[in-house]
């Protein structure tokens, strides 16, 4: 990485911490902060001008895939404090992991001392192309971790852990397919969860039309249509898993509302995992495009019956030749739920044979 | 040996501890730790289908009966962007497949370690840009 580029991101995060340490905790009420706080710097290439459609509209239209933040958690580790920016260090680490990933990749034998292990195997994820300069996908608070969580958010912190199996060790054994995440069940991962960097799936295609712009996710196969033409939100009885979004531009910024969400359904995690977000939660998305191939992703996030404060993820996403969505008709063959739900009833029936030798 | 096992277990645990984030199901309620399987087998049909494609194969037992088993493989958008084809896998190859047993008792094993009868993986190539190795985009 170049010290000139490093100079131009440590600007970008003092004037982020400079702005931050002006501004008040946010009100309740108040709208997000339209701030910038995304660690990549925000001018547009000099040799690059911003494409417009026929009619005028910034061109955004291409695949785009969040893919570069793979492995970037959402939540910074606390040892690193308010420091947004990976050194010098940490990204040379990133490529350095880059790099090796790429040759196991390539290589045509299985290693020797290859482990059979429990995880997902090397050959199910996609790979980020360059390293992440983030040392999280939370770019505010500036310490880079979720807000506290309300009353209520706490509460159904507590019913999730308590009622779903969700995934990992400790869960109770699934009685339904309604034990199981929306994710899992082939649902919806929700809006953030549609965009959010995971091992695979990431890519998104933006159409746009006069008067709309349509986002299309490969995984799970949503389509979010953007009317741009001002008009008010659906009545607050209409509401979905991924709610109602209103679009305008701010400049060459695409600026996406959404309200109108269903409660309790998904979270703002990887994959639409985390505390399910309330009928409250106000989306604010910005698509800045800073090059032919890199578009600065941010939302800020405001469920004032969740958190005590609204929070912002910000990342890029990125066009790579060839790159393209496929189909993913993700319950077409959902063996897993089947096996799931049968291995429960079998660890059941195992269980209650043991109990009844032991009478 | 004794640290070196202690040192996979944990990278077991540490693994185990991230996959909720990272795959479509959770390991630990579909599949057995407990049951490891190795075979040797014919694949008989690769299912191409999401959210994992599933390849099954003949294995002969012991006794000589030929059983079949569904092994758990990757997305299918995952392969394509490996460069994979429809007939990447063709019925009548023969391949090695080490993973766990489903937790329900049917011959259904993921498939952690899956080469050639010689040892190449089956599974080569990077991602790295999305497309095809030979895919006329590059």
């Amino acid at each position: 990485m170049s010290r000139r580029l490093l100079v131009v991101l440590a600007a970008v995060l003092l004037v982020s911490i400079a702005v931050a340490g002006q501004t008040p905790a946010p009100a309740r009420q108040t709208a997000p902060s339209s701030r910038q706080t995304t660690p990549v710097p925000k001018t547009a290439t000099k040799s690059w001008t911003q494409p417009k459609t026929a009619w005028g509209d910034p061109d955004l239209q291409g695949t785009w895939t969040s893919d570069d933040s793979i492995g970037v958690p959402l939540q910074r580790p606390a040892s690193i404090g308010e420091r947004l920016v990976a050194t010098e260090a940490e990204i040379a680490q990133r490529e350095a992991n880059i790099t090796r990933q790429s040759q196991s990749d390539e290589q045509e034998f299985a290693a020797p001392n290859a482990r059979v292990g429990t995880g997902p195997p090397g050959h199910w994820g996609e790979r980020a192309r360059r390293p992440s300069k983030q040392t999280s996908l939370i770019v505010d608070p500036p310490d880079g971790r979720i807000p506290a969580l309300t009353s209520e958010g706490q509460k159904k912190q507590a019913d999730v852990a308590a009622t779903r199996v969700g995934a990992g060790a400790g869960g109770r054994p699934a009685a339904s397919w309604e034990d199981f995440t929306y994710y899992i069940r082939c649902i919806t991962r929700g809006v953030t969860g549609s965009i959010f960097p995971v091992i695979y799936g990431n890519g998104a295609q933006i159409v746009q039309s006069p008067g709309y712009v349509t986002i299309l996710h490969e995984m799970v196969h949503e389509a979010r249509i953007i009317p741009l033409d001002g008009r008010p939100h659906a009545g607050p009885n209409i509401r979905t898993y991924m709610g109602d979004s209103r679009g305008h531009w701010e400049g060459n910024t695409l600026v996406i509302e959404t309200t109108n969400f269903l409660a309790d359904k998904t979270g703002i995690g990887l994959n639409g995992g985390g505390t399910p977000t309330s009928d409250a939660l106000r989306l604010v998305e910005r698509y800045s495009r800073t090059d032919a191939n890199t578009i600065n992703y941010e939302v800020t996030i405001d469920d004032p019956k969740t958190y005590t404060r609204p929070w912002k993820v910000a990342f890029p996403i990125t066009q790579e030749p060839g790159y393209s969505l496929f189909e993913y008709a993700c319950h077409e063959g959902n063996y897993a739920m089947v096996d799931m739900l049968s291995g429960a009833r079998a660890e059941e029936k195992a269980a209650e044979e043991a109990a009844k030798q032991k009478k | 040996m004794r640290r070196k096992s202690a040192t996979v277990i944990a990278g077991v645990c540490l693994f185990l501890a991230a996959v909720p984030v990272w795959a479509h199901h959770a390991f630990d309620a579909e599949f057995d730790a407990k049951k490891p399987v190795k075979f040797r087998g014919t694949v008989t049909k690769m299912e191409w289908i999401n959210p994992h494609a599933w390849i099954h194969i003949d294995v002969k037992g012991d006794d000589g009966k030929v059983v079949n088993w569904m092994i758990e493989a990757a997305a299918p958008n995952a392969l394509l962007r490996r460069g994979w084809t429809k007939t990447s896998l063709l019925a009548g190859t023969e391949i090695l497949v080490e993973g766990f047993q489903a937790k329900n008792g049917t011959n259904r094993a993921n498939g952690s370690l899956i080469t050639f009868t010689d040892g190449k993986k089956l599974f080569v190539g990077s991602s790295g840009d999305g497309a095809p190795p030979n895919s006329p985009e590059k």
